[in-house]
């Protein structure tokens, strides 16, 4: 193990090498000259990795992308949800005679008049649920704000009236309201616990201890487009627009919903306004919808209001995590014991995974970690950007910056020097880890070696100014899917896929990685996604969706060029028909003799030749010999999904963040004045598009650490801050500059094309960076999420 | 039901004759009554700014405005704001350059407060458009980029009066 002084850097020979080489040098890695070099300038080659702009943007901005709600449906009814105002206890009775006297009120469904909606089979047994809940089913309060009725009009005007007209009475009863409340009953989640060494031992006798607290407070994801859902009945089947990160789990859902065949179920979901894990699955109100429509036998819109979706279904739970971390005094950690406790709801079950970063970030001999949930009143908690990894690694991250300090190093040189060479938590090897080039990198771009690490020692006229920095992971997941590629004789090329795209770049990089195996210019690509008639696939969610649909994508261009080649050979009208197969080879777009370059037709001409109008090809990552049963399952369930340490090989994203903030001495009040982070997500198919993300993440990490918390009543359990005056989340005049850089390399034994996750890394890591931040400006320890004035002042 | 009333309404330059509930919103006319739903509904409370249009020129809060409160007053609308020929405004194309949007559900609100702030001259700085399209929330975070767009838009628009 090096030793600390020779990890501890001299900053004056730090800032004569050149911070980051410096930084890893200390370490003793070798760094290519140009691993920092800027993305290349943009270029108008239309492939993977080029800065092509969004597909969808023309329309998007045009105001012309139909988002699912959008559909003009003859005869449409609307439907307004009506929440529960108690926390606990029983429905009475529900007098709905007021609203349904009112003219244009079509009926008003309610325990006592219900409509029956069968209990959907949750993600982890096998389904595509996120809650087993179901409302109107009986006279039960779980929590306040959920749906008791559902009132349907002819207008929404009419329905909104009307929800206001019901009389409810409650018999109350006990709610536990608070993830610490004495009388909840924390239960222990052993199976995802993870221990080696001895953890106890090795704690007691570390020479260098910290044990402490971190908090988180519960956030919500709302996505700029609320939840809602168009269910429209007719003879027999279903067709559903919803905002979905997934149609195949969202179509099994309303299948069972309904206690239909999934053959009867259609769920389309054009363009997503933003889920962020939130719209995973199809919650409660799309069950309300379907059944009113089945029971009207019309169309039925139900949107969400925007404090509905505050309750209607639920974000991130509030956290509460102990760490303890025994080091020696050189700075090698000799043991971590980490125990977390989430919220979840009373009668289900959600785990907020906070062990995910702690247990492979650092090498460390001793490592336990439990997770506990803790049953309160409350909607069923769910994913929000970086589920499990965000809070591990707000509390880990922190706690390491708080044993740099107690050692007396630089944080980013503690980081170093418990570098883990393997998965600490399975010894396999990394399929690739550019963590030390994303610390060097981003070191280098906020001048962190420049910095005076004395806490408190940096000031701007009133604002005492700070550096901190953290960093992050986010596993590999995968999921095989399937693609199709339908060839058109007038030379349009359409790629197809039931995947949808919130945002994400699903459109771009499809048309994008056709083009390049197609060898076809990119404008002559169009992409179809987000409908259960398209070709299977998993969901956009757990930053997987891109790789598995890039890597069914090329499948299907290679079986594509066989088939063209074969076409061009074998068929009597094909004007190569003369050749056999192996004189012909198909490159850029053409099918051509392999001695003459000059004698090639195109696609198309291929097409009108033959006399085909469309040719249809397919391509698929399913293993080979998988059975339909599997197929769909990879479609409609977690069952074919991979971890990230499928084949032996241990495969995550990486992140390094740093910011600067400023606190104003006198009012606490916190100002992040730069961002900059450095990202391993290997290959990146579009760097245009993947900034985006990464900034997206950084937004949201600043909201999550200094804005956002849900204030729950204690005395009713009602959410006080549901809407978005209350509930602050990130403006622009919050947002400073931002700098992200990627580090990455193509990792292959990742990913078939060589990418890594995007979406959730870029807001690991950003709680903790600002929570040390603030403690080098102020020399105070905030444990506890959001970082608000009052806590500081 | 509360009363209906004939209305008659200015968008995008096209006349729209329209019997709706008096309550009904200049949003919900937009998006359920003319189909024009490319103007969104983020919260319905004038906190979030997605259903931004103009009316007489001026940026308004589409939730917060009856339909009958616009009854004899140009409304425009994203709908509206390209050319007859469909030539995209400077500051749609700046937002489709500067990738200033991801899931585009906030983006014809921005794009609308945008062209107004442009107008208004709150383009002066980089701190200034970020305080003037503060009204204006966006959850994918796009907003070093909307910023940018804003600037570029501003410049080009200028460059182009003078």
């Amino acid at each position: 193990m090096t030793n600390n002084k020779q990890l501890e850097l001299n900053r004056r020979t730090v800032m004569k090498l050149g911070a980051g080489v410096a930084a890893v040098a200390g370490a003793g890695v070798n760094l290519a000259p140009n691993a920092f070099a800027s993305e290349p300038a943009a270029t108008k080659a239309a492939s993977l990795g080029s800065r092509v702009s969004r597909a969808e943007g023309p329309l998007k901005v045009a105001g012309k992308a139909r988002y699912a709600i959008e559909q003009k449906l003859e005869n449409m009814a609307y439907g307004v949800t009506v929440q529960a105002t108690r926390p606990a206890g029983r429905i009475v009775n529900i007098d709905a005679s007021v609203a349904k006297a009112l003219p244009g009120v079509i009926d008003v469904y309610t325990f006592q008049n219900t409509l029956k909606i069968n209990k959907p089979t949750v993600y982890s047994k096998g389904g595509g649920a996120t809650e087993e809940f179901t409302p109107i089913q009986d006279d039960l309060v779980r929590f306040n704000g959920m749906h008791i009725a559902l009132v349907v009009a002819e207008t929404f005007e009419t329905a909104t009236e009307a929800a206001s007209l019901l009389k409810v009475d409650y018999e109350d009863g006990d709610a536990i309201l608070d993830i610490n409340d004495p009388e909840a009953k924390p239960m222990l989640i052993e199976p995802m616990g993870v221990a080696w060494g001895d953890a106890k031992v090795g704690l007691d006798n570390a020479e260098v201890k910290i044990d402490v607290t971190y908090t988180t407070a519960r956030e919500y994801n709302v996505p700029m487009e609320p939840h809602a859902t168009i269910a429209s009945w007719e003879n027999g089947k279903i067709t559903v627009w919803e905002p979905s990160q997934w149609v195949g789990g969202a179509r099994s859902v309303v299948a069972e919903f309904l206690g239909i065949d999934i053959e009867n179920v259609r769920v389309i979901s054009p363009y997503v306004g933003g889920g962020f894990g939130s719209k995973i699955g199809a919650h409660p109100h799309v069950g309300l919808a379907c059944v009113a429509s089945r029971q009207l036998n019309r169309p039925v819109k139900v949107s969400l209001t925007r404090p509905q979706t505050f309750t209607g279904l639920g974000g991130r739970p509030a956290t509460r995590q102990t760490l303890s971390i025994g080091a020696s005094k050189d700075g090698t950690i000799t043991s971590i014991v980490h125990e977390s406790w989430n919220e979840t709801a009373i009668d289900e079950v959600h785990v907020e995974a906070c062990n995910n970063v702690t247990k492979i970030m650092y090498a460390t001999p001793n490592f336990s970690s439990r997770l506990n949930v803790v049953p309160v009143n409350t909607v069923q908690p769910g994913w929000k950007r970086g589920p499990g990894e965000n809070p591990s690694a707000y509390a880990l991250e922190s706690a390491i910056d708080e044993l740099a300090y107690a050692l007396n190093m630089d944080p980013v040189t503690l980081r170093l020097a418990n570098w883990a060479d393997v998965d600490p938590s399975n010894n396999m090897p990394w399929t690739t880890r550019q963590l030390r080039e994303a610390y060097a990198a981003g070191a280098e771009a906020i001048g962190w070696w420049n910095r005076n690490p004395a806490p408190r020692s940096m000031r701007e006229g009133r604002e005492l100014i700070g550096y901190g920095m953290a960093a992050g992971s986010y596993p590999m997941i995968r999921t095989p899917s399937e693609a199709k590629i339908v060839f058109h004789t007038s030379g349009q090329v359409e790629v197809l896929s039931a995947a949808t795209d919130m945002g994400t770049g699903t459109y771009t990089i499809l048309a994008q990685t056709a083009a390049d195996y197609l060898g076809v210019p990119v404008e002559t690509v169009t992409v179809r996604l987000g409908d259960t008639s398209l070709p299977r696939s998993a969901l956009a969610g757990g930053s997987q969706q891109a790789n598995n649909l890039t890597g069914a994508l090329v499948k299907a261009a290679e079986n594509a060029r066989t088939a063209l080649v074969r076409l061009a050979a074998s068929d009597p009208k094909s004007p190569l028909q003369s050749l056999k197969l192996p004189e012909l080879t198909f490159e850029k777009g053409t099918i051509r003799p392999t001695r003459r370059p000059a004698g090639g037709i195109s696609i198309a001409e291929l097409l009108k030749a033959v006399g085909k109008d469309r040719l249809e090809i397919e391509g698929n990552t399913f293993a080979s010999g998988a059975t339909e049963d599997m197929k769909n399952a990879a479609d409609r369930s977690f069952a074919q999904l991979k971890g990230a340490t499928e084949g032996s090989v241990s495969a995550h994203s990486w992140c390094a963040q740093f910011v600067e903030v400023g606190v104003d001495e006198d009012f606490g009040t916190i100002r992040v004045k730069r961002m900059v982070a450095a990202f391993d997500s290997g290959r990146i198919f579009n760097p245009k598009l993947a900034e985006s993300q990464w900034i997206s993440g950084m937004v949201m990490g600043l909201g999550q650490t200094l804005l956002e918390e849900g204030y729950v009543d204690q005395r009713d359990g009602r959410t006080v801050n549901a809407n978005f005056a209350d509930y602050a989340i990130p403006v622009n005049a919050d947002i400073p500059e931002i700098q992200v850089i990627s580090v990455g390399i193509p990792d292959m034994q990742a990913t078939a094309l060589g990418g890594k996750g995007v979406g959730e890394i870029g807001v690991v890591g950003v709680a903790p960076a600002i929570g040390n931040a603030v403690f080098h400006a102020t020399g105070r320890r905030i444990r506890s999420l959001p970082i608000t004035l009052e806590k500081l002042v | 039901m509360s009363a209906a009333r004939q209305l008659s309404l200015e968008i995008n330059g096209t006349r729209r004759d329209l019997n709706l509930d008096i309550r009904t919103t200049l949003l919900d006319a937009l998006r359920e009554h003319v189909d024009l739903p490319g103007t969104k509904k983020g919260c319905d409370h004038g906190q979030c700014g997605a259903c931004t249009v103009h009316v007489d020129g001026e940026r308004v809060l589409s939730c917060l405005t009856l339909a009958a409160q616009v009854e004899g007053r140009p409304v425009t609308t994203i709908e509206g704001l390209q050319t007859a020929d469909g030539v995209l405004h400077a500051v749609q194309t700046a937002f489709i350059e500067h990738d200033a949007f991801q899931c585009g559900y906030c983006t014809p609100g921005q794009i609308m407060s945008a062209v107004a702030c442009i107008r208004e001259g709150h383009t002066g700085s980089d701190d200034q458009i970020r305080e003037y399209m503060s009204g204006n929330l966006c959850r994918c975070g796009a907003y070093p980029h909307i910023v940018a767009a804003v600037r570029d838009a501003s410049s080009s628009l200028k460059e182009a009066a003078l």
